[in-house]
Formats: structure tokens, C-alpha cells, sequence
């Protein structure tokens, strides 16, 4: 009896200990950073809220979330939506679609650089076509916009495939028979796509999201190498000030804000887009 | 007589293991700490001594040397750190007086600065300064009253409003703003700031920052940006801009474009920097090698910084990493070709006569907050329109502030004038 009650635990302590040293552990020590001052347990936030580039990081990060995300979501759903046809070449389109997914966000980064630099390959071709006659700058302290619109291009490149694969697995599990019903009783395509494959679709929708917001609030690697701090991003503001500012507590501080915020999102997405059964349901 | 034997043999076993635990902030970057470990192992295999490298960062040096000798259980036998961190760690008691030690045929440069209070506290080991950059196409737009020779040679006619006419002049001839600084956030920008600009114009690095003078060139860096190169924000080294040809003018470390140098030593020509009203401010980035008190393998040690301050090792370190020698001797080792173009600019530099020396300043854990608010000015005056002097002002008393709070001495020339 107490046998069977003790090895369950002792099968899952191995990841147990693995999340408790890996996770639990630092992440414990961050909030401990976070919250340890001089004079009080805050102060470290209150400097925090105090400073404009603070807040700067606040709104480009949720600037680029909410202008990326439903752009990817959208895209992401009639890509699958078109390889799922599985019209002649799909495949071809699949890799396509695909090859983002082996690069990591500096990499995409850099990518992108040689194509919007200065002397880079869209300028290059638009010089020697005559169209223009000094290039076109997209990089700098003097071009917010231009930079802010080339990294959600490069988010959008790089990171909807990951959204995409997700959609189409959920798409290939939808039951054909449904569909083969719509069929019978006259559906229009846009109603077997509003009436029966988005609702069907919800739990993977939502997955996708879910995942694909967390990690927008983490975003840093491609805003860090195409605008460095000139689009200032949560992420990018906890690197600069433990490498650059040698500042642990601030750093722990914007890491905490990025844990309460991509807490919260998951608690909303939680409660709002919870996909009801459609067979027995609940 | 066997007992003997095994004794001995036992000394030499426990001997041949003798390590020496080297704690060095410089040559942190991958390639850089790879150089310096294959320097490390030729020394291993020559003296049969082990060197365990402990690469830190300012802050983390000072905390483990600190603690280290609070509790008394020293490990760290060799510090390879800035002259300004040294200093804070003189004052605390933490190193030994290095004045008996010697090596025989060696003259080293900058010895002056290795002493405090009559403890010499460090061996010079390496120097580096910041210097700018000039691709030779450049040469063709100058302004009038301003030649080649004034710029090679940094004449009293190479000043920052030559600089802003040339800037100026390139835009116009060109199309294409071609000044540049590593303004982006891994970027040396602020040691232009603190240590190049701020001692042209006001005399001093920081007990001058609210200054009047400090205004004017605040003024002259907001006009002078026009004819930057927008994408400095992003750049954290020059060579590549240079060697891409997006810039024909830059500033930076002499590591951070010295592979521009190597690369095409035909384009380039390194100068000194301009000079502003008060002179000519340049910094002068002096690593010495310190020994903390009761270090143990003492004798190690100084056989390490032997090879560490030897010609052959210096030039070595010149030739991968940029860091230039601080031994007279090894001055003559320099190889013909780019290194050769590179010591040319640094040495005209510093052989200027109107030329304000800077030492980067140390104030341990506040270091950072230090450079960020030479960052913050340049951000909120230059990028964002901010009134200079209402922000000279608030800033000015955040750095009043930190030399409070830290205890830390005022770097060159401050000190001087202070």
C-alpha cells in the first residue's frame, strides 16, 4: 500500500528537483533581487515606475505585441487553411513556410540588417534601378516608425510558421465528417469557415495565441539588433541594465513585470477563449 | 636516503601543480578571453605553472577581492584590472606594495600612474585609448582652413567645429551623412562623452557637468548630429561601418576598429581626436596587474607578470586584441603594415600638446549608473529636444551624488583641478 502511494512521487521527482533547481530556484532569487533595498522592500520599483524609459519599454512592448500578433494569427490561419487544400505543391509551400522555424530571433535580426541597411539589398536595387537617389534609411535614432514597421515585418517572418504549425495540426484533426454534413445541407464556404472550422479550431486558436503573446512579451533579439535601445522593449531594458548597468535589482524588477504581465494575459486568455466540447459538453 | 627521494619527489609533484587564480575584467569578449587562455597555456607549458583564468565584470571583481579579504581565504592571486578599480582597491587595503618587485631590461611607460600614496599597488600591463578613424576618400572634402597634416598630426586647426565643417561638407558633397560613433547600447558612446567632449569643452570629466561651458557643448552636439550617420544608435563597433564604406569618419576604441585597420590598411588612417576650447581630451585605458594581500604562490605570480609585461607576449597581445604595449622594449617589435598605422595614430595622439589625459573613473557597483547618466544626457538633450541646462542640472546632482555615496576619488583631470 504504501509502496503503491510512494512511487508515483518518486517517478516524478527526477523532473521535480530538475524544475525546482532550474526554475523554482532562480526564479525565487529574482524576486528576492527585486524586492531587496537599502531603505524598503519597493524601492527598487519605485525607481523603476519613476523612470520614462521604463514606460518607453512598457508601450513598444505592447505596441508590438498588439500590432504583430493578430497580423501573424490571420496569416497564420489562411496559410494552413491554403496547405491544408492540399492543392499540387502543398509540400513545396510547407517547407516554404517552414524555414523560419530553424533560425533563432538574431539570426532573423541580422537578416533582416542586410536587407534594410543603408547599403543593404533593397537599397542596392532600388539604386541601381534609378528609382532613388540617396538610400533609404531605416535604422536610427531619426527613424522610429521605419524601424518599428522592419521589426514587426521580421517578427511576422520569423515567427508565424511557429503559429502555423499549430493551426494546421489543429486543422487536420477537425473530423471531415462535419464538413462532409455542411456539405450535404449547402454550407457556403464562408459558413463552413465561420459555423464549423473556427469553433472547431478554438482550442488550437488558443494555444497558438497563448503561447505566441508569452513570448511577445519576451521579445528582444530581433528589436535589439535592428534598433538597439532607439525601440526600447521590456526584455531588451532587463539585459541592458544587469550587462551594461551592472544593476541586478533593476534587471530582477523588469523581469518580474514580465512574469506578472504574461501571468495575467494567460489568466484573461484562460477565461475568455476556453473552447467548450462539442460532444457531450461541459 | 629513499625517504629523501620520495620527500622530494613529493615537492616537486605538489610544485608542478602550483596554480595561480587570475581574476581579469579585460579580454572578456570570446575571442579576446580565447587569446589570452592560449597565451596562458604556452605559459603553463613553459614554467609548468597553472593558470586558472576567472574572467569578471567591474563589479563582480571588486565584491570577490572584497570578500576574499574579509574572510581571509584568499584564491586570487594575480587581478588584471582597470588603474581606476585598482585605486578603489588600494584605498580599502586590499593589495600588496609591488615596489621590490623588478624585471631586469624592462622600462615600462606610465609607471607614474601605477603609485598611491608611495605603494606602488600595480605592474602596468596593457594600454588602449580611443581614437577616431579617417577612410583617406574623406581627405577630399575638407573644409577650408583645415589640411591633412593638421588632422594627422593634430594641429591646434583640428577642433570639433573643424570636424562638424568637414561633417557638414561631406552631407553636401555627398548625399550621405558619413560621421559615426557606437552609440548603440554595447557601444563605447559614453566614454566619448565623459572622457573625449566633456574635458575638450569644460576642462574636466565630471565636477564640470552643470558648467556653462557644459551647455555650449550640448549645443554643439545637437547641431553636430545632423551630419551623423542615423544608424550610430545601432552600432556597437565601427569597423564594420568603415569597412562597409557607411561611414568614412568614426571614433572608437582602438580594439573596436582595429580589424578595419588590418583589413584594408590602405583606406584608413587613424588621427587623434579634435580638440575643444578647453583642449584636447583623450582617455587613456591603463590595465595593471595587482597582487591582492596574503596571495598565496607568490613567487608564480611574478613569474606570471614576467610573461604577462614581456615584449614578445605585449606584441602578441597588440597584434589579436589592440591593446597596446606599455613596455618601451616592445615598441620596436611592431610589425610594418596595420598595427604599425594604428600605433602611429595613438602615439600622435598622445604626443599633442594641448592633450587633456582622462582616466575612465571607477566607482565600483555605481560605475554603470555613471555612464548611463552621460547615456541619459545625450538621450533627453540631443534625441529628445530637452532644455541642456535643466537637465545638466538634475544630472549634475545624480553624479555629485554617487562620488558621495561611493568614497571614490575624482579621476584625472578632475583631480587636478578639484
Amino acid at each position: 500500500m504504501v509502496y503503491s502511494k510512494t512511487v508515483p512521487w518518486l517517478l516524478v521527482m527526477p523532473t521535480l528537483i530538475f524544475l525546482a533547481v532550474f526554475i523554482g530556484y532562480p526564479l525565487y532569487s529574482a524576486f528576492a533581487l527585486a524586492f531587496s533595498g537599502d531603505t524598503s522592500a519597493f524601492e527598487t520599483f519605485k525607481e523603476l515606475f519613476h523612470s520614462a524609459m521604463f514606460w518607453r519599454a512598457l508601450k513598444y512592448t505592447l505596441l508590438l505585441a498588439v500590432v504583430i500578433i493578430p497580423i501573424q494569427l490571420t496569416l497564420a490561419i489562411a496559410l494552413a487553411l491554403l496547405v491544408n487544400s492540399k492543392f499540387k505543391g502543398y509540400t513545396f509551400l510547407l517547407y516554404i513556410i517552414s524555414i523560419p522555424l530553424a533560425l533563432s530571433d538574431v539570426t532573423a535580426g541580422l537578416m533582416s540588417y542586410t536587407i534594410f541597411a543603408p547599403m543593404g539589398y533593397l537599397n542596392k536595387v532600388l539604386l541601381n534601378f534609378g528609382w532613388i537617389e540617396h538610400p533609404i534609411y531605416f535604422f536610427g535614432f531619426m527613424y522610429h516608425t521605419r524601424e518599428f514597421w522592419v521589426i514587426v515585418l521580421t517578427e511576422i517572418w520569423r515567427a508565424t510558421p511557429l503559429v502555423f504549425v499549430i493551426i494546421l495540426a489543429g486543422l487536420q484533426s477537425i473530423n471531415k465528417e462535419y464538413l462532409e454534413a455542411a456539405d450535404i445541407f449547402g454550407f457556403t464556404r464562408a459558413q463552413k469557415l465561420f459555423k464549423i472550422i473556427l469553433p472547431l479550431l478554438k482550442p488550437s486558436i488558443m494555444s497558438a495565441l497563448l503561447m505566441r503573446t508569452l513570448f511577445a512579451f519576451q521579445i528582444f533579439g530581433v528589436v535589439w539588433m535592428l534598433a538597439g535601445r532607439d525601440i526600447p522593449v521590456l526584455a531588451g531594458e532587463t539585459y541592458y541594465q544587469y550587462v551594461q548597468l551592472n544593476n541586478p535589482k533593476m534587471a530582477s524588477a523588469y523581469g518580474v513585470i514580465i512574469a506578472v504581465i504574461t501571468l495575467v494575459i494567460s489568466i484573461v486568455y484562460n477565461f475568455t477563449l476556453r473552447a467548450k466540447h462539442l460532444e457531450g459538453g461541459r | 636516503m629513499k625517504k629523501l627521494l620520495v620527500i622530494l619527489l613529493a615537492v616537486l609533484t605538489v610544485m608542478s601543480f602550483a596554480k595561480v587564480y587570475f581574476a581579469s575584467t579585460q579580454m572578456v569578449p570570446a575571442e579576446e578571453r580565447a587569446f589570452l587562455l592560449s597565451e596562458l597555456s604556452k605559459f603553463t607549458k613553459e614554467s609548468g605553472i597553472k593558470v586558472e583564468l576567472l574572467s569578471m565584470s567591474y563589479s563582480d571583481i571588486l565584491a570577490r577581492v572584497e570578500a576574499e579579504q574579509k574572510t581571509g581565504k584568499v584564491k586570487v592571486g594575480l587581478i588584471g584590472h582597470l588603474q581606476g578599480g585598482l585605486y578603489l582597491m588600494a584605498s580599502k587595503g586590499f593589495l600588496q606594495d609591488l615596489s621590490d618587485v623588478s624585471f631586469p631590461g624592462r622600462t615600462f611607460l606610465l609607471e607614474k600612474y601605477a603609485y598611491v600614496n608611495g605603494k606602488k599597488i600595480f605592474i602596468p600591463w596593457l594600454q588602449a585609448t580611443y581614437v577616431m578613424v579617417v577612410n583617406k576618400e574623406a581627405f577630399k572634402y575638407l573644409p577650408k582652413g583645415l589640411t591633412k597634416e593638421d588632422v594627422i598630426n593634430g594641429t591646434e586647426k583640428w577642433t570639433y567645429d573643424a570636424l562638424y565643417e568637414w561633417a557638414k561638407n561631406l552631407y553636401n558633397k555627398t548625399g550621405r551623412p558619413l560621421l559615426g560613433f557606437p552609440m548603440g547600447p554595447g557601444g563605447l558612446w559614453h566614454r566619448f562623452l565623459h572622457g573625449y567632449i566633456y574635458p575638450s569643452f569644460t576642462g574636466a570629466q565630471a565636477i564640470k557637468f552643470d558648467s556653462v561651458r557644459a551647455v555650449e557643448m550640448w549645443e554643439y552636439m545637437k547641431k553636430l548630429m545632423v551630419y551623423v550617420h542615423p544608424s550610430s544608435s545601432t552600432w556597437d563597433k565601427m569597423d564594420e561601418p568603415l569597412m562597409r564604406g557607411e561611414v568614412w569618419i568614426a571614433w572608437d576604441h582602438t580594439a573596436r576598429i582595429k580589424q578595419a585597420i588590418v583589413n584594408m590598411p590602405e583606406k584608413f588612417v587613424v588621427v587623434p581626436v579634435p580638440r575643444g576650447p578647453m583642449g584636447r581630451g583623450y582617455i587613456i585605458v591603463l590595465v595593471g596587474l595587482a597582487v591582492p594581500n596574503n596571495a598565496p604562490n607568490k613567487e608564480e605570480i611574478i613569474k606570471l607578470i614576467d610573461y604577462l609585461t614581456s615584449p614578445e607576449v605585449q606584441v602578441d597581445i597588440l597584434k589579436n586584441v589592440g591593446f597596446f604595449p606599455v613596455v618601451k622594449e616592445a615598441s620596436g617589435a611592431i610589425p610594418e603594415g596595420a598595427l604599425k598605422v594604428l600605433a602611429k595614430g595613438v602615439i600622435n595622439q598622445s604626443a599633442t600638446k594641448d592633450g587633456i589625459v582622462a582616466f575612465i573613473p571607477n566607482l565600483g557597483p555605481k560605475g554603470g549608473e555613471f555612464t548611463g547618466t552621460y547615456r541619459e544626457a545625450f538621450r533627453r538633450i540631443v534625441m529628445e529636444g530637452e532644455d541642456p541646462t535643466k537637465v545638466v542640472k538634475e544630472l549634475g546632482e545624480k553624479i555629485r551624488k554617487m562620488y558621495k555615496e561611493t568614497g571614490s576619488s575624482l579621476p584625472e583631470p578632475d583631480a587636478h583641478l578639484y
